[in-house]
């Protein structure tokens, strides 16, 4: 047999061997190992085939209340003839026994008579015959000893007992459900191979051949399971992050990063949303309270974008309105500004980070996400080379079946949508928006090729990714979840 | 988004022949409306606000005949002139400046149809009419009316049976106890006298922007309507008078104008107006190459007019397409016309090499040196609330930064610290094996003057015999591996920790954080039971 045996096993074995069925109790009394290593002991043969447990029910008979003074003091009846053998002539009258036995009297002289140990005469007691222990009495030693219980089949004089059972508390015999441990035939086998030593130490002088004279570690069972331990580790949705981020850079992008607090300016008029717009307001946009930007943007970007917003939405533009601070309902307050301070003829940017809209939570919205965005800046970009990026992109993430929509962003114009086809859900659905920055946008900031932009959210990729119905559990933070995802997906 | 609902047998009416489901459904994404959901006799799309002339079925099938080659180029309002008027009194200009005003004759109204205007009323309200602010809508059975009509103000005791209700009530009364008057005062608010339209019997047809008369309510018995819009803007106005004029005549009403006079006002025109389109952008801009033919038809698909003009298009738009502002949005045109599943993706040569940015990699790097540490990260939300962030931590709220209006209690106040919502993620996982070893890097936000925006690090430990010392030496490895600093902790009394057990993490003179065992009490306050010891920092403050 190849297989290796920690010691416990190994005295188990042994002692089943020699002794077929015993409860682990049992064992671990005769093996003088603890109960939690026989236990353990046990579940490794088990899981070996080598022994195997049946769950018996045992009647266990313990001492009830007389029992013990009857152990203590002697048998009611033992007490009688012990009395009469102080006494000149052995024998009494039924009144002294009386006083001496109170209500220990009756079953005294009832047993006494029946073990034939006295005789009564116009009442008197006289002793006679012999009085050798009774059955009754060694029974009664005998579970003394044991005062967590002793098998009723212990005992070979059933009788004895019986009479026992009948004497009101002399014995208390209870049922008690213990698990009985045998070998198997493979266990049986295995035992012949234990050695009469067992050995306990960690290190051993036998074994295999290695150099004379050399210390030998002791082999261990290295098929046993192990406890787990729960390796640290990056949030999972920070693995999305970086990985569309590394997509990104892969494809040739720097990134740029910007404040979450932001002007309106930055967030809406340079974007050429107007003032009177309904995004602007307070029950989709987190405004912050008390407190307002002083210095929004360059006195000609200011002067610009308004004049844009008064030509092509023939309204007042106020000052005051731009100054609001938001926490940025994306990130293309990032990029936008980015450009327009930095006026690249050629570029690939991109901007990671949260972006906050006054939405109520549900499993489908969060008043929080992370959102990615891309520009290009180029003298020949198309919208073609737009949908080639986003495809680029998706490949890149694993996702093969793309399309494109045509949908309505305020700042871009052409705009698309981009859906694609999820397995497991077995639908199309949709992800990112993309188009080219209108020249509404562009051109008061004084930029002068086309930017392509592109992005969306971020949670919505990680829903896809770990099979989540609802968007909170991303930010739940429970234990169970994060310490289980596999990191490798 | 707003939605309509689109009934298959009404298409098939309003167009006149019938078209498989499934090639309707396979369309409508290619005009821009997402599909809600379809049933056997219905499909909801969601129409995008800037295309109000989507609000009905109408429209939309005005869009779906030109991409499917049944009808092309631009519907024409056909308006003959009419009898009727409406005058404007000069008293209007303080208030709503502007009115203006169609009549539509000899129309068929049934249940669908009227709830297709009224929800067409509404999203028009809601978008051009910005909430009714900029402008707004009354459309009335014309029988009831006698003309001409007048536009002026009155005070706020006069009083007429609107539409909400059986009996005569106030201005007053309107704008204080109806749903709508409560909902739209607000756009009255310093005004003594407000804005209502009359007839010549002195009949109260409608108190712009809040409410129509009871009189004038329309049914499927009517078959003549007026339909006015008061507003702020004129452009606005007759933009919004369009987009119904062109749904009701291709809902099969006849068009004829009314005069408007008075107070700079004049009888709306709603023709179509021209833009010139060079071939060049609209391939430059596409990535294509098509000819001139192909550019008009194109555009001709989308339902607008064009003609070639020596080696230019000269597109015209209707009226109601309130949401073209220039050249570009007709190169958008051209592709939805020449249809977005036609376009090929192309991959652009890359000009340059990516890069992450340089915080990127040092929050990075610095987050691998917790996990390496033995710490899990965990990410909460920067928006959280007064209780988690003060509250429960027994810390100062003077200079608590919070967002107006917020629909979640549980999002409202900009974190300052990290370590608060990290205590909640404690607090959620106490049933889960100890020991515990959390970390967050993550934006916090002070108020100066201005708000300031900082990265912080914090960690926190939980097991039974965590200690000062342990996060000490995390803290220590940490800025050793990390960056070669060391600290020194010198004590302090903090509201979050232990007297005695705590100090604030000093480098070269300054403060950069604390570092402690949590008082039992905060610790209470979240449920926890197992000790807990951590620190927080500024990581701006170290690497910037």
């Amino acid at each position: 047999m190849s297989q290796v045996l920690h010691p416990i096993e190994q005295k188990i074995l042994k002692t089943l061997n020699d002794k077929k069925n015993l409860t682990p109790e049992e064992l671990a009394t005769i093996t003088k190992l603890s109960l939690d290593q026989i236990r353990r002991g046990i579940e490794w043969l088990k899981f070996k085939n080598l022994a195997s447990v049946v769950e018996s029910e045992k009647n266990l008979i313990t001492l009830g209340k007389r029992g013990t003074e009857a152990f203590e003091k002697g048998f009611p009846e033992r007490q009688l003839i012990n009395h009469l053998r102080s006494l000149d002539g052995y024998s009494c009258e039924m009144n002294d026994v009386k006083n001496f036995l109170k209500n220990e009297f009756g079953p005294a002289i009832a047993n006494a008579k029946k073990n034939g140990w006295v005789e009564i005469h116009e009442n008197r007691i006289m002793l006679k015959g012999y009085h050798d222990v009774t059955s009754e009495e060694k029974i009664i030693k005998t579970i003394s000893k044991n005062p967590t219980g002793i098998s009723l089949d212990e005992f070979e004089d059933k009788n004895a007992v019986e009479s026992l059972k009948k004497r009101p508390e002399f014995i208390v015999v209870s049922s008690k459900k213990s698990a009985l441990v045998s070998l198997t035939e493979n266990g049986i086998e295995a035992a012949k191979s234990v050695p009469d030593n067992i050995d306990f130490e960690s290190v051993s002088e036998t074994s295999t051949g290695v150099e004379p004279g050399a210390k030998v570690v002791r082999a261990i069972d290295v098929e046993a399971t192990a406890p787990i331990i729960f390796a640290a580790k990056s949030h999972p949705l920070r693995d999305v992050i970086d990985e569309v981020r590394e997509i990104f850079v892969s494809l040739g992008f720097s990134e740029i990063i910007g404040n979450n607090v932001q002007s309106s300016f930055w967030n809406f008029d340079a974007l050429f949303t107007p003032q009177d717009h309904p995004a602007r307001e307070m029950q989709d946009t987190f405004y912050l309270k008390d407190v307002k930007a002083n210095n929004i943007a360059k006195p000609d970007q200011i002067k610009k974008v308004s004049d844009a917003h008064k030509k092509g939405w023939n309204y007042q533009w106020q000052n005051e309105e731009a100054r609001k601070l938001v926490l940025r309902t994306h990130t293309t307050c990032v990029t936008i500004r980015a450009l327009a301070d930095q006026k690249h003829d050629e570029a690939r940017l991109f901007s990671i980070g949260r972006v906050f809209r006054n939405e109520k939570l549900s499993y489908k919205h969060l008043a929080e996400f992370h959102q990615v965005e891309g520009v290009v800046v180029g003298k020949n970009v198309t919208l073609r080379d737009l949908m080639g990026l986003q495809t680029e992109f998706y490949h890149k993430m694993g996702i093969k079946k793309i399309k494109f929509w045509p949908t309505f962003f305020p700042y871009t114009e052409p705009s698309l949508q981009s859906m694609i086809y999820n397995e497991k859900l077995g639908k199309w659905v949709e992800l990112f928006g993309m188009g080219i920055f209108r020249p509404e946008v562009t051109k008061p900031l004084g930029i002068k090729n086309p930017v392509l932009a592109w992005g969306g959210g971020i949670e919505r990729i990680a829903m896809l990714r770990y099979g989540l119905e609802d968007v909170r559990e991303l930010y739940e933070n429970k234990f169970g979840w994060l310490r289980s995802v596999p990191k490798c997906q | 988004m707003p939605v309509v609902t689109l009934y298959f047998n009404r298409i098939k009416k309003i167009l006149g022949r019938s078209i498989p489901k499934g090639k309707i459904i396979d369309t409508l994404p290619f005009i821009g409306l997402d599909i809600e959901d379809e049933t056997t006799d219905h499909v909801n799309v969601e129409y995008s606000p800037n295309r109000p002339d989507y609000s009905t079925d109408y429209g939309i099938i005005t869009g779906l005949q030109g991409l499917l080659g049944i009808k092309l180029g631009m519907p024409v309002l056909k308006i003959k002139n009419g009898k009727y008027s409406i005058k404007a009194d000069p008293s209007v200009c303080r208030v709503r400046p502007y009115v203006t005003a169609i009549e539509a004759r000899n129309g068929k109204l049934d249940d669908e149809t009227i709830r297709q205007i009224i929800t067409m009323q509404e999203d028009l309200h809601n978008g051009l009419g910005r909430r009714r602010k900029k402008a707004s809508i009354g459309i009335h059975d014309i029988e009831k009316i006698k003309f001409p009509l007048y536009y002026k103000t009155v005070t706020r005791e006069h009083s007429f049976i609107p539409l909400e209700s059986d009996v005569s009530m106030t201005v007053k009364e309107i704008l204080e106890k109806t749903e709508t008057g409560k909902k739209y005062k607000h756009i009255l608010d310093g005004h003594a006298k407000v804005p209502i339209v009359v007839d010549s019997d002195e009949k109260t047809i409608s108190l712009p922007p809040v409410a129509n008369a009871k009189l004038t309510e329309m049914n499927t018995k009517t078959r003549n309507l007026l339909v006015e819009v008061t507003a702020t803007d004129k452009n606005a106005a007759e933009g919004v008078l369009a987009v119904i004029a062109n749904t009701l005549q291709i809902a099969g009403f006849q068009l004829y104008s009314v005069k408007i006079t008075g107070a700079g006002n004049s009888t709306p025109v709603l023709k179509s107006r021209d833009l010139v389109l060079e071939p060049d952008l609209v391939n430059k801009t596409l990535g294509i190459e098509i000819s001139n033919q192909l550019i008009v038809k194109s555009l001709k698909k989308s339902r607008l007019d064009a003609k070639l003009r020596g080696k230019k298009i000269v597109c015209s738009i209707p009226r109601y397409r309130t949401d073209i502002f220039g050249v570009m949005d007709l190169v958008e045109e051209v592709a939805l016309g020449y249809g977005i599943q036609n376009l090929t993706p192309t991959m652009p040569e890359s000009v340059s090499a990516g890069e992450r940015n340089h915080t990127t990699k040092t929050l990075e790097t610095v987050r691998s040196l917790m996990i390496g540490l033995g710490y899990l990260e965990v990410m909460n939300f920067e928006l959280t609330s007064k209780e988690i962030l003060y509250d429960k931590t027994g810390r100062e709220s003077s200079k608590i930064i919070s967002v107006a209006d917020s629909k979640s209690q549980e999002h409202i106040i900009l974190r300052d610290m990290l370590l608060p919502g990290m205590m909640e993620v404690l607090s959620r996982n106490i049933h889960e094996s100890y020991p515990q070893k959390i970390f967050e890097i993550g934006t916090v936000f002070e108020k100066d003057s201005l708000i300031k925006e900082g990265i912080h690090l914090a960690c926190l430990s939980a097991h039974k015999d965590v200690n000062f010392t342990e996060v000490k030496s995390v803290l220590q490895s940490l800025l050793k591996t990390g960056f070669n600093l060391s600290c020194n902790t010198v004590p302090q009394k903090e509201p979050m920790y232990v007297d005695g057990r705590t100090g604030s993490i000093v480098i070269n003179d300054k403060k950069i954080g604390s570092l402690g065992e949590i008082d039992t009490k905060v610790a209470d306050n979240f449920k926890l039971r197992t000790p807990v010891a951590g620190f927080e920092i500024t990581l701006t403050d170290l690497l910037f």
